[in-house]
């Protein structure tokens, strides 16, 4: 019974999730912008100044870059664990930005605790874009 | 009717470090600034499940798998006779708590290993799913276990939860345990310090 279910579970986990392109991701954040801001065209430029942006909340977590270092080709480190992470910016990193709901749960975690609410489908837009340009 | 040993120390140690670890992990999941308070409950988590397992085989009568781990007849059963005015009464575990143990075992088990594995990137996704969906399921779980508790203490008349604390319970003086197992519990707090100690040594 247990075995069996964890079978199921294994097998459930093992699905491939629908995969998304970051293209598809970004034109979806900036169709859910534009309803707020009709003509909306998401911008790698303010992609990048909300990822470089100190909003300085979590001691060691001051911003983005903090973690994922200023250029999101480059693999990051956890600034509490020590831990590797790795790039951010699909050209370094093809895995990235391949599922929305992984790519929605982050923006979850790490915008309530490092920018200290929910992002808006706007920044989500440009952030994706700014790491789909490469940073 | 006396009051009686039933749980000796390492349970009721053991199952305060689980539920404590357990809590500890599942609120602190979703933050970064928490990893590493997140992760040493883990560990102590882990290494609590694994001294469990151990006092399982080798511990005082009701610790014993053997003693509470029972087939689906006696479950439903057991179940039954909680709908009637005379509900079967269990000096242990009843055979719905003995499932929902090894059920919470197990889901603790997968939840600390997949845990340990996705932090050390192991696996990619399947880890870091396995795991949420396995403390999910655990908490699920947990909250069937705590309905349990009540339920079998307003059935049988008999506070479950003081029993948790105190390890004493209504029966008859020959259904009681002789010892607390003190030996056992200090040999229990050293494992669970090393254990996790260890862990974060070696995974970090």
């Amino acid at each position: 019974m247990l075995k069996q279910a964890l079978v199921a579970t294994l097998l459930l986990a093992a699905l491939p999730v629908a995969a998304d392109t970051p293209q598809q991701l970004i034109a979806g954040y900036a169709a859910q912008a534009a309803s707020n801001q009709p003509g909306f065209v998401p911008s790698a430029e303010r992609g990048r100044q909300l990822y470089m942006n100190r909003f300085a909340l979590a001691d060691k977590m001051p911003n983005c870059a903090a973690c994922h270092t200023e250029k999101p080709v480059a693999p990051g480190t956890h600034v509490i664990t020590g831990k590797a992470i790795q790039p951010l910016a699909p050209a370094a990193n093809p895995e990235r930005l391949t599922s929305s709901s992984k790519v929605e749960k982050w923006f979850k975690r790490n915008c309530s605790e490092v920018v200290g609410r929910e992002c808006t489908a706007a920044e989500k837009a440009d952030f994706l874009q700014f790491l789909a340009n490469g940073g | 009717m006396n009051r009686i040993l039933v749980w000796d120390l390492p349970v009721r140690l053991g199952h305060w470090t689980l539920a404590a670890s357990f809590a500890v992990a599942w609120l602190t999941a979703e933050s970064e600034s928490w990893r590493n308070v997140h992760v040493a409950a883990g560990y102590v988590f882990a290494a609590t499940i694994a001294f469990r397992l151990a006092w399982g085989l080798v511990g005082t009568r009701y610790a014993r798998f053997s003693s509470f781990v029972r087939g689906p007849k006696a479950v439903f059963s057991y179940l039954g006779s909680l709908l009637t005015t005379r509900p079967q009464h269990w000096v242990g575990h009843n055979p719905a708590g003995g499932w929902a143990i090894l059920g919470l075992l197990g889901l603790g088990l997968v939840t600390a290993m997949s845990g340990i594995a996705a932090y050390n990137d192991f696996g990619g996704e399947l880890f870091e799913e396995l795991h949420e969906g396995a403390a999910s399921a655990a908490l699920a779980l947990v909250g069937v276990h705590l309905a349990g508790v009540l339920v079998g203490s307003l059935a049988h008349r008999e506070n479950l939860l003081r029993a948790m604390f105190t390890g004493y319970k209504n029966g008859e003086p020959v259904a009681a345990i002789r010892r607390q197992a003190w030996i056992a519990a200090g040999l229990q707090a050293a494992w669970i310090t090393l254990g996790a100690m260890y862990l974060k040594q070696v995974v970090g």
